[in-house]
């Protein structure tokens, strides 16, 4: 493949858990570029570089507990706006908590993952992640 | 004088000298005027057998005679009685004769020189004998009835003082005409005072139409009146009835006999108290006193009223002199039922302060449940309030446990990931210190995330809603231990389940933990053991299925019993065994939010027991 994968956009506030989702990824040979977000605002404003033309993410990987702007409110935005609701969604997050589970769910995520604290663990979903939805998985264009 | 008698027909019919008489024995005569059966004879008769009998002897026989001349009237009837008694009696012993009234006394005092010689007379009579012949023979004594003619009419002028006329009935038949004699004698006095009618002989019907439209001012006299002959005759009384009812003046009368017929009063002699008098006289004699030692006496009369007629005439009983009597008084309604109105009238009142009382004391007791009711909803009120307030409080700091333990893991994460970067990439920089560092490092954080986790779920119990499910008990518990078999795959830990079916209503999710908690217990308890077995079993119980987990591990001292349910509660350090201390005290929380029980018994070295207790209709308990 000559072209460049499409990139993957972690949402994550937490310097050290985007730090280990970065090598984990690294270590899996992941070779999606990665885009950033520290926080709601951030995460948001990606919708309007891909409404002007800047190549989408093949997934985004978003944290519930986000700086400013919820990451629960950065689903729904992300569903609701043509550019972005296409995007697969895994909620990658530490809560365990059922009304979130649920409420991302309503609100149109794709996958709701909690974040294992042991790093073997960590790697492993990192590296299913990256077998579903970026090799596995077929999104719309 | 009385010119002619009859022999009575009803007299005794077997002749005195074939009677056998014992020699003790008493006779005594009596002779009546008229028949048996009119009511003077009838009164008098029943007086003296009274007056006879009120001292007991046994020893004297009555014997009566009558006249009856005003059914057998004749000129040879004196004649005729005469033989009938001479032959009746002849020989026989009479200790006494009683004659009454007079006509009687003069046909006894006639013949008794022949007949009865030698036999004492009580007589009962108007005229007095005179001197010479009471005490001749054998003597006479008795009682005179004294005329009350003019006490009568004394009285009756008395009471209607505006009298004008006296209208006096007497006559019929022949010989009652002596009565009006007596009574013209009687009266003669007044003719000065007032105008006297005889109303003599008159028949029935005149007489009633002439006593009904009296002119005013006057009054009637009753003296004596009989009407009719034979068996339709009317007597005395009768008469006095039929004219009363409608008479147009007040009545006055002499014979006691007819008050109550109409008779409004008068002085009234008494038949029967007369016979009393009469019997005295006779016991004495008999006795042994001698009849002419005996004073004639007066008979008695007694002032006598009606009520009713004194009603009737508008005469007030406080005009009456003292001595009288007032018969047939008819009590008023009151002077009749004073005690039973007093009585009823008292339980009246008795039963109506009862009631007021009661609905005094209802009212009361309402308004007391009003007021509790009232301060009930009050402090429900507040209850309610306090309630809302502290759940929210909890709700508060469950939330706030949660986002802690939450937040912890965070954190833990970083620690754990780099331990481990820097064991894998940076080994040849550490020496075996720091090695040993990082691996401390690492196993702390796993620790410490278990304990999270524990923490977590633990909070999750009191979070998460309570559910209701129809549960199958026998493969819920099956299937737990089974999950539990194959985690456990790689220890030689023997599982032994042996439950009953049953079907409860739970909830499955706090069942299921419950269960596998103290399968985790069993299994890390058993570890150091040499064949380590766990035996889950059942029991259905009246309302409630018992399920234990039986281990054969290290067990421990039942002093902790209780203590091992509580949160962080350890009795082994974590080198012995790991575990956070929450496992026991989920299970508890479980069960008592399902309405159940968990506890445990042990010995230290002999394994330990885990119970449930879970009730088949489990409700949720806050």
């Amino acid at each position: 493949m000559n072209e460049e994968p499409s990139p993957i956009l972690i949402v994550e506030d937490r310097l050290s858990d985007l730090d280990l989702t970065k090598r984990a990824f690294a270590r899996r040979r992941i070779l999606n570029p990665i885009l950033e977000a520290r926080d709601g605002e951030e995460a948001l404003a990606y919708i309007g570089k891909w409404e002007a033309g800047e190549r989408r993410p093949v997934c985004i990987l978003l944290d519930l507990g986000l700086p400013k702007i919820s990451g629960l409110e950065v689903l729904r935005q992300y569903k609701s706006r043509p550019i972005s609701s296409t995007i697969p969604v895994i909620v990658l997050t530490t809560s365990a908590d059922d009304q979130d589970i649920a409420e991302a769910y309503k609100l149109g995520c794709n996958s709701y993952i909690v974040k294992p604290v042991e790093f073997d663990n960590f790697m492993e979903v990192a590296s299913h992640i990256e077998v579903y939805w970026c090799a596995l998985n077929t999104a719309p264009r | 004088m009385c010119g002619s008698l009859l022999l009575a027909c009803t007299a005794i019919l077997f002749p005195m000298a074939s009677a056998q008489v014992p020699k003790d024995r008493k006779n005594v005569l009596m002779l009546y005027w008229d028949n048996k059966d009119i009511p003077g004879n009838i009164s008098f008769d029943l007086g003296f057998l009274a007056g006879m009998r009120s001292e007991p002897r046994d020893n004297w026989e009555v014997y009566n005679e009558y006249l009856d001349s005003s059914r057998f009237p004749g000129k040879h009837q004196n004649e005729i009685l005469y033989d009938y008694l001479r032959q009746k009696y002849e020989g026989s012993s009479i200790d006494v004769i009683v004659a009454t009234p007079d006509p009687s006394v003069e046909f006894l005092l006639k013949h008794r020189s022949d007949l009865f010689p030698n036999s004492p007379i009580v007589f009962v009579a108007v005229k007095r004998p005179p001197p010479e012949i009471l005490a001749a023979g054998p003597g006479i004594t008795g009682i005179i009835r004294a005329n009350t003619h003019r006490k009568t009419l004394d009285l009756a002028l008395a009471l209607h003082p505006d009298t004008e006329q006296v209208f006096v009935v007497s006559g019929t038949p022949e010989l009652d005409k002596r009565f009006e004699i007596v009574a013209r004698q009687e009266l003669s006095a007044y003719e000065n005072r007032v105008r006297i009618t005889y109303l003599t002989d008159l028949p029935l019907n005149e007489l009633i139409a002439k006593t009904a439209s009296l002119p005013k001012h006057s009054i009637i006299l009753y003296v004596w009146q009989r009407l009719g002959g034979d068996q339709s005759q009317l007597q005395t009384h009768e008469v006095l009835e039929l004219i009363a009812r409608s008479a147009s003046a007040p009545i006055y009368g002499m014979g006691s006999r007819n008050v109550g017929y109409g008779l409004v009063g008068g002085y009234v002699q008494d038949s029967e108290q007369n016979g009393i008098e009469v019997a005295q006289l006779v016991r004495r004699i008999l006795n042994g006193t001698r009849a002419s030692d005996i004073p004639v006496d007066s008979a008695p009369s007694a002032l006598m009223f009606d009520w009713r007629q004194l009603q009737r005439w508008g005469l007030s009983e406080n005009k009456l002199p003292n001595s009288s009597i007032v018969k047939f008084k008819e009590l008023t309604f009151w002077q009749q039922y004073k005690l039973r109105i007093l009585l009823v009238a008292a339980l009246f009142a008795v039963q109506t302060a009862l009631i007021a009382f009661l609905l005094i004391e209802r009212k009361r007791r309402q308004r007391a449940r009003e007021a509790l009711d009232r301060l009930n909803a009050e402090l429900e009120e507040r209850i309610a309030a306090r309630t809302a307030a502290l759940n929210a409080k909890s709700r508060e700091l469950e939330t706030f446990a949660y986002s802690v333990a939450h937040d912890l893991k965070a954190p833990l994460r970083g620690i754990d990931g780099y331990s481990r970067l820097l064991l894998e990439d940076h080994l040849a920089g550490l020496n075996d210190e720091g090695r040993e560092f990082l691996k401390t490092i690492h196993s702390s954080s796993g620790e410490m995330s278990q304990l999270i986790d524990d923490l977590l779920e633990y909070s999750r119990l009191e979070r998460r809603e309570l559910k209701s499910d129809y549960v199958e008990l026998g493969p819920l518990i099956k299937s737990v231990v089974e999950q539990k078999k194959r985690e456990a795959a790689e220890t030689s830990i023997d599982f032994v389940v042996d439950v009953n079916g049953g079907s409860i209503v739970a909830d499955p999710n706090g069942l299921t933990q419950s269960l596998r908690n103290y399968l985790d217990n069993a299994v890390k308890f058993t570890e150091k053991v040499s064949h380590p077995r766990i035996e889950v079993g059942s029991k259905e119980l009246a309302e409630k299925f018992l399920v234990w987990v039986r281990d054969n591990g290290v067990g421990f001292d039942m002093k902790y019993h209780d203590r091992i349910f509580d949160i962080f509660q350890r009795l082994n350090t974590s080198e012995q065994y790991p575990g956070s201390g929450i496992g026991l005290a989920i299970v508890r929380k479980a069960m008592e939010r399902m309405g159940g029980k968990a506890w445990a018994q042990s010995q230290p070295g002999q394994g330990a027991t885990f119970y449930l207790e879970i009730p088949k209709q489990s409700t949720q308990v806050n």
